[in-house]
């Protein structure tokens, strides 16, 4: 066939194209639970961040929401760090770390309006998750937790409802592939049951009135460094994921729980997913928590013929443009010319400032004036209207 | 209470108790009772009790409605669906050609005209995207017609030849004199030629736009049948590959050096020479913004000495490398030299080993082998890398790979057009479904009229289709439909428990509504007891 001619790509390596379509791969982690006494929550999640880190994820591809900031407590006996283990091998505060939202910034509202996208535009592009149709998210949630809810700070927490809603927004608008929901709060898995959004695998730690329990206590912080089932997803990873080549898959992370190990129920849910369980348990570990993209092997330099081509093709048309501009700008200033004898005042100036300047809000600007003058005249007449019984009382 | 205790069992036996209880109370004989009310005093106590339940019917009820109830502006919901069904609009690319054929005469080229129609119709077997020839007039002058996209340059010659101007969207045709059809053919090889060299000249574009609309859920009798595997498979990739569309793009040019050296480079200067005349040629599709930056010691995410085609993906260090997108709106495009002597596995035994690859949608990566010494990169060894980029960034903007860099820059307008509709169509389908799915979430008027600005441009870009104005339309409609969707004040807390209402307003309306429903009940009472009272009375006077 022709077209298959065509579309032959010569320049590239037959890549075949795999089974993992995303080209992207986005972290969301939060934690929801400030004070010294949640330390472990604080540090569940920013092991996570580093293991995503690890395995490739950029920065600028990662949202950290830490409510707290545990390295600059003053009861931490360790300025400056964050332990997660009692052993003390790796500082996960280090000094490369990017929070995105800290402190009173992590709340309900900031963690909704940060999947639906719904920022305003004085928002920097690094506290948006700005994915698309083509990229896998993996959401770590921590915190403490309860019947179909999760506590944000201590002033208020999200249902399961509006988790659900809000995963549905961002399938409706295309802004995820694959999603994996992680959780590990007590009762999690009643935090996944109300999903209803297609392509999410979700697991938790705990069943309905079950606790998330800690892992162990680090005697000279004084406080639990990590809870259990945070504890055994990290050794996985670290000991069977040490690079993104790994094809370790979903389902062997799910296997490696136990009630031995966790001390409650870890619970999976494949049903949203398309192909369900076989197809969700297929998936490589690397997808949700790496960055492994397709790339394009471009072949040996043969076709440097070519591009120098296509740039002087390009500095030719460029010029004929730039020629055709010229014409035309010099004809519009001819007429210019012949128009600023009548009229005198240039609107140039005021195009140029046009996009950068704009009054914040323009719009009901009659209705707003017309309110204050009529503010102002009730108010006058009632004066009038007081000065005068007065008088007349005397 | 509306009536004074009657003398009934339970007043009577109190009395004993308060005796025992205070003998010099209970003194005086009788206990005195309350004077009976005056019937004036229970007038006015109905009457408060009216006012109040005035006040909270007509005051309260209304102000709690209006302070409760989530403002939805209304959205032209079917209208919406339709959009993104693709019912509302029908892609149509009406593409004019204008053939130029100096030498013919006017009824020789019209009937050539008719022929090569026929034939194109013949071949055609997609609606949606269609070939109209038209003769250009004969007083225009030679170069091409800025309203058509294509120009067909007839010369006569001594053979049947075709090639195109590389420099603007000409295809020049020759042919010998006696392949010109006679008045009455019904066919002609020279038509046949012709409609072979179009077809194939826009068949990448037609195969992508029906890709486009075959993933978008246009039904299927708009769109072509039978696109092979093969194609749709490379054709995924190619959409894999580009990025989404934006007016702007940030490239982000940078050199990495394993080392201290080198630690400048001529970058400028290569641009300019090297990449900015292909910038130039896509201004009017996309604008571009460029920063560059140098970083020394830097150590790649895989250290080995021969890459394969797994290392590459993780040779960025996402970790260390401060290759953040830009703090602006635009999507950052990556390009980064490394200056190092690790090497690319060749694909085979023979083949020379590559130095480059793109990774989809974030950029690309060269590797450039320097002596040790070099302090400065000139302008001419970043000539290379900076070529190569430059063909990777039509890549990532999504242009097609084959054809005149004319034809493939109006291609590349149509399919971002195209591309763009049927975006700006599935946002508003989200929207509407969205706004049918969540009864509780606002909608505030800023919606309503975005999406209102956003179907009058959906529209003219629909019926310009194939236009620099269809682009433009596409543009405004898109941003519009996505300001309307994420319109950021239709955010907050959609779901309530009832557990919650009941734990907000029972504190509340408890208290208040105890006093007021036990007034009503009492006031009921004392009224059907007056009633009652009256009609015995008046029995009583009949039967007197």
């Amino acid at each position: 066939m022709r077209l298959s001619g065509l579309f032959a790509l010569p320049a590239l390596l037959a890549a075949t194209l795999a089974a993992a379509e995303h080209t992207s791969n986005w972290a969301v982690l939060v934690c929801t639970s400030r004070f010294w006494f949640n330390y472990r929550h604080l540090a569940n999640v920013l092991s996570i961040y580093r293991t995503v880190k690890r395995l490739g994820i950029p920065d600028s591809q990662i949202i950290l929401m830490l409510p707290d900031d545990m390295a600059c407590n003053p009861r931490n006996a360790f300025p400056g760090t964050v332990y997660s283990n009692a052993d003390r091998a790796v500082d996960l505060y280090g000094d490369n770390i990017e929070v995105d939202y800290r402190g009173y910034e992590v709340t309900v509202e900031n963690f909704i309006r940060l999947l639906t996208d719904r920022v305003g535009d004085e928002m920097p592009r690094s506290k948006r998750l700005l994915t698309d149709e083509r990229s896998n998210i993996l959401v770590y949630m921590t915190g403490h937790g309860g019947n179909e809810f999760l506590k944000f700070q201590d002033a208020e927490e999200i249902g399961a409802f509006d988790l659900a809603d809000a995963f549905e927004q961002m399938w409706e608008k295309k802004r995820y592939h694959e999603i994996l929901f992680m959780i590990d709060t007590c009762q999690a898995n009643t935090m996944y049951s109300k999903l209803y959004s297609p392509n999410i695998v979700a697991t938790g730690s705990s069943e309905l009135d079950q606790s998330s329990y800690s892992h162990h206590a680090d005697n000279d912080i004084g406080v639990a460094v990590i809870d259990r089932y945070t504890y055994y997803n990290l050794e996985f990873l670290e000991t069977e994921v040490r690079d993104t080549s790994s094809k370790k898959t979903l389902g062997d992370l799910f296997d490696s729980y136990s009630y031995e190990k966790i001390h409650s129920n870890a619970g999976v849910r494949y049903d949203l997913f398309r192909g369900g369980a076989e197809a969700a348990r297929k998936r490589l570990v690397t997808d949700f928590f790496g960055n492994v993209q397709n790339v394009e092997v471009d072949g040996a330099r043969n076709s440097t013929a070519l591009e120098e081509e296509l740039l002087s093709l390009s500095r030719t048309i460029a010029a004929l443009h730039k020629k055709a501009d010229e014409e035309e700008a010099a004809a519009e200033a001819e007429r210019r010319a012949k128009g600023a004898k009548q009229t005198p005042a240039g609107p140039g100036s005021k195009g140029a400032a046009g996009p950068f300047v704009k009054p914040l809000t323009e719009e009901n600007w009659l209705t707003k004036k017309l309110l204050g003058a009529a503010a102002v005249a009730g108010c006058t007449l009632l004066w009038g209207l007081g000065s005068f019984l007065e008088g007349s009382g005397k | 209470m509306s009536t004074p205790p009657p003398a009934d069992s339970g007043t009577t036996s109190s009395e004993p108790n308060v005796a025992s209880a205070s003998p010099v109370a209970a003194a005086p004989a009788a206990r005195k009772e309350a004077p009976p009310e005056k019937p004036s005093d229970a007038r006015r106590r109905s009457r408060i009790i009216f006012s109040f339940w005035l006040i909270v019917l007509l005051l309260g009820l209304p102000i709690w409605w209006k302070t409760t109830t989530i403002y939805r502006a209304d959205l032209p919901l079917q209208e919406m669906l339709d959009w993104s069904d693709g019912k509302a609009c029908r892609p149509v690319f009406p593409l004019r050609i204008s053939i130029r054929a100096g030498a013919l005469q006017e009824q020789e080229a019209q009937n050539l005209l008719r022929l090569t129609q026929h034939a194109l119709d013949d071949l055609n077997d997609f609606s949606g995207h269609h070939l109209r020839l038209q003769l250009a007039p004969p007083s225009a002058t030679a170069s091409h017609d800025p309203d058509s996209v294509l120009t067909i340059r007839l010369a006569p010659g001594d053979a049947t030849t075709a090639a195109f101007d590389p420099h603007e969207p000409i295809l020049d045709i020759t042919y010998p004199p006696n392949a010109v059809p006679s008045h009455t053919a019904s066919s002609s090889p020279l038509a046949t030629y012709v409609a072979g060299q179009l077809r194939s000249a826009f068949a990448e574009e037609q195969a992508t736009i029906s890709y486009l609309l075959s993933t978008n859920s246009i039904p299927s009798d708009h769109r072509p049948q039978g696109l092979a595997p093969d194609v749709a498979q490379s054709l995924a990739k190619r959409t894999t590959r580009s990025l989404r569309y934006a007016p702007t793009y940030h490239l982000t040019l940078s050199l990495f050096a394993s080392g201290s050296l080198p630690s400048s480079w001529d970058i400028e200067r290569a641009i300019a020479d090297y990449m900015k005349p292909v910038l130039d040629v896509l201004s009017p599709i996309h604008n571009f913004t460029i920063d560059t930056q140098v970083q020394l010691y830097a150590t790649p995410g895989v250290q080995s000495q021969v890459l394969n085609k797994e290392d590459l993906s993780s040779f960025i260090n996402a970790a260390e490398w401060p290759l953040s997108p830009s703090i602006g709106g635009a999507p950052t495009i990556n390009f980064v030299i490394f200056v190092g002597n690790q090497t690319i596995a060749a694909p085979g035994p023979d083949a020379d080993p590559s130095r480059s690859w793109l990774i989809p949608q974030w950029g690309a990566v060269y590797l450039l082998p320097l002596p040790a010494d070099t302090a400065h990169v000139g302008a001419a060894t970043l000539k290379q890398p900076l070529l190569t980029f430059t063909s990777h960034l039509l890549a990532l903007t999504g242009a097609p790979r084959s054809g005149s860099l004319p034809l493939r820059l109006s291609t590349l307008a149509r399919i971002r057009s195209a591309d763009l509709l049927l975006r700006a169509s599935s946002t508003l389908g989200s929207l509407a479904r969205l706004a049918l799915a969540l009864p509780s979430i606002s909608i505030p008027p800023r919606v309503a009229d975005g999406v209102a600005t956003t179907i009058a441009h959906l529209r003219l870009a629909c019926d310009s289709l194939g236009t620099p104005d269809g682009l433009r339309h596409a543009r405004v409609a898109e941003a519009e439909a996505e300001r309307a969707f994420f319109e950021k004040s239709m955010v907050g807390q959609l779901y309530f428990p009832d557990e919650h209402k009941i734990a907000v307003y029972l504190p509340l309306l408890g208290p208040v509504a105890v006093p007021l429903i036990m007034g009503l009940l009492n006031e009921v009472k004392a009224w059907r007891r007056r009633r009652k009272e009256k009609a015995d009375e008046a029995k009583e006077k009949k039967s007197e």
